[in-house]
């Protein structure tokens, strides 16, 4: 029992970094809390249900079409709304902007699908094999391994590419990035993509291994983003990962041998006690205010 | 100079006032006093908020916890404990401003964007916990038939009297509000809010302020939510849920946050006029909600009645 809930963990929790890194990219680079980033994904997700089951396509293409929308919508969310706001505001208008545009993008969705909880199609045909004793669903296990290679492209394109190594420059110190030639504004379109796209591939693999997608999903998606970002270290990547494997583990541990109805009371608890003690979460670096 | 316009402010809010008192010998459509008894709760809350958010530049995304808190207390301790409606007003604002101190006690030092998930995660962590805690609150199913309330042996039945106790509060509030921030707390929140470092440099405890001007509007969201439980008779979680705190917002940023008192109130006049008239498009509220939210930030972030805004 305990394998199966660590595995269906682990399983989890690959898939919150997922959705976690587009938003701590976003934090780290303008510092904005983007509360649009679950509804981003919800619609993506949606997206990929109707082109599953609307138009029959191949699961991969629609995954590959839903992502590149939800990409496409998270860059221009960024055009339209936060790009104005960046740098000369109050930090508090550009928040409740973002929360503005949460709230158009999710009652788009809610106008073209409806708030009812959905099925989702499994994408690959669910068996259970037996390891050493474990019942392990072999959706969990492809799941698992999407998610990590998804994770794995994206870390090696950080670090070796030069998109990569520009976007860390900006999110250093933007001024001097753009001093030096680098094109801020397709940067920070291109990390709104690069979200919102990684956050899509979560939402359809989590919505398809368990065989459900609800509108409602989008805020709380939102949530478990900021909250596992935070755990972790907001702005970094690896803290990222660590944050989602550790909201995951402890959500399904919790779920099972606590109670199912007080574990999202638990996770937000976890993030008030988390920004109090330490606000910069485990792998974060400090980061002092600028006076 | 500055006497005329301050005595001219005065004649205006008591001309104001008057006609509010007036309203219902004009007005018998309950329809229209149902909604004119929202405005006030509403107003009592925003007044509370451009406290947090418009004087102190604190961004609460939990004031509908608070308001909860309020209405919850009201509403179990006249069920089940017999209260009058008067002593269960004073215990809600009471808890609705302890709560706020300790909330507002360990966040006190806490980053800006820190402190709004800090307030947005203990608003959902409130409404959760009411939708769970089945023996307590009865969960989604709310608690119902909370008596009518009696002031000094009055029964307070009709929308009209609800108007006159509602427009008490709310005068009551205003006031408050009006005195702490005409002396130098209000100078020092809004010193706060354009640039906490400096406020401190200058001498201001920042946090002992930051604590008051939070609980403090906390407990007018108290007093909003008792008004709220013996007015609609029912409470229930989904009364309470954040798309309420973020209402609010809206409508003190889309009045103008900050000095003018008036202001935030003509955002809840505009906000829920907005909202009765997009009734028959109620698919496409939040979108016309997130969209007024956007546009006004965008073109006029001080909002349409407001004069000051947040500095960079």
């Amino acid at each position: 029992m305990l394998g199966e809930v660590i595995l269906v963990g682990v399983m989890v929790g690959a898939v919150y970094a997922l959705v976690t890194v587009g938003y701590s990219m976003v934090y780290g680079i303008l510092k904005l809390m983007n509360f649009a980033h679950g509804d981003v994904y919800i619609f993506g997700t949606l997206v990929c249900l109707t082109l599953l089951t609307k138009y029959n396509l191949h699961p991969v293409l629609a995954i590959l079409i839903a992502a590149i929308v939800g990409g496409g919508l998270a860059s221009l969310v960024e055009l339209l709304v936060y790009r104005r706001l960046r740098a000369e505001q109050h930090r508090l208008i550009s928040m409740i902007t973002a929360l503005g545009a949460a709230y158009v993008i999710q009652n788009i969705t809610e106008l073209n699908w409806g708030n009812q909880v959905m099925f989702f199609p499994s994408i690959v045909k669910s068996k259970f094999i037996n390891f050493w004793g474990l019942q392990i669903s072999v959706t969990h296990i492809i799941t698992l391994f999407v998610a990590v290679l998804c994770i794995a492209v994206l870390i090696l394109f950080m670090r070796y590419s030069r998109y990569g190594k520009a976007i860390d420059c900006v999110s250093q110190d933007m001024d001097a990035a753009s001093l030096m030639g680098i094109p801020i504004n397709r940067i920070v379109s291109s990390v709104y993509f690069m979200g919102g796209l990684l956050g899509v591939i979560g939402g359809v693999l989590y919505s398809s291994s368990y065989n459900a997608v609800s509108l409602g999903m989008g805020f709380r998606g939102t949530l478990v983003a900021f909250t596992a970002a935070v755990i972790g270290g907001i702005g970094s990547l690896g803290g990222a990962l660590l944050g989602g494997m550790i909201l995951g583990l402890s959500e399904n541990l919790i779920g099972v041998y606590i109670s199912s109805s007080y574990r999202d009371p638990l996770m937000y608890s976890l993030l008030i006690i988390m920004l109090l003690v330490k606000p910069t979460g485990i792998l974060g670096s400090s980061d002092q205010a600028k006076v | 100079m500055m006497m005329g316009s301050g005595k001219r402010k005065w004649l205006l809010l008591g001309g104001l006032t008057i006609c509010l008192l007036l309203v219902p010998m004009l007005v018998t459509d309950i329809y229209i006093l149902s909604i004119l008894n929202m405005m006030i709760i509403y107003s009592i809350l925003c007044l509370g908020l451009n406290l947090i958010l418009g004087f102190t530049g604190l961004l609460s995304l939990g004031h509908a916890a608070f308001y909860g808190i309020g209405a919850y207390t009201t509403a179990i301790l006249m069920t089940r404990y017999n209260f009058g409606f008067g002593s269960a007003f004073f215990a809600s604002a009471v808890l609705a401003l302890l709560v706020g101190i300790i909330i507002a006690i360990p966040t006190r030092k806490v980053r800006g964007d820190y402190f709004c998930l800090i307030t947005l995660a203990f608003g959902e962590i409130f409404r959760l916990v009411a939708t769970a805690w089945i023996e307590f609150t009865r969960g989604a199913m709310g608690i119902v038939r909370i008596p009518m309330p009696k002031i000094f042996g009055i029964p307070i039945a009709t929308e009209t009297d609800f108007y006159y106790l509602g427009l008490g509060i709310l005068i009551f509030t205003y006031l408050t509000i009006k005195a702490i921030t005409d002396t130098r707390y209000g100078r020092a929140f809004i010193a706060i809010r354009e640039d906490e470092l400096a406020a401190d440099t200058m001498g201001i405890n920042t946090a002992i302020y930051k604590i008051m001007a939070f609980s403090i509007g906390c407990l007018f969201a108290g007093m909003a939510g008792s008004f709220l439980a013996v007015y609609q008779t029912v409470v229930t979680p989904s009364n309470f849920r954040l798309e309420e705190s973020c209402l609010m917002i809206i409508m003190v940023i889309v009045g103008g946050m900050g000095r003018n008192l008036l202001a935030p109130l003509a955002g809840v006049v505009v906000m829920t006029v907005a909202t009765e008239v997009f009734r028959s498009v109620a698919d496409y509220r939040m979108l016309i909600i997130g969209l007024i939210m956007i546009l006004v930030l965008l073109l006029r972030p001080q909002g349409i009645f407001g004069s000051s805004s947040f500095k960079s």
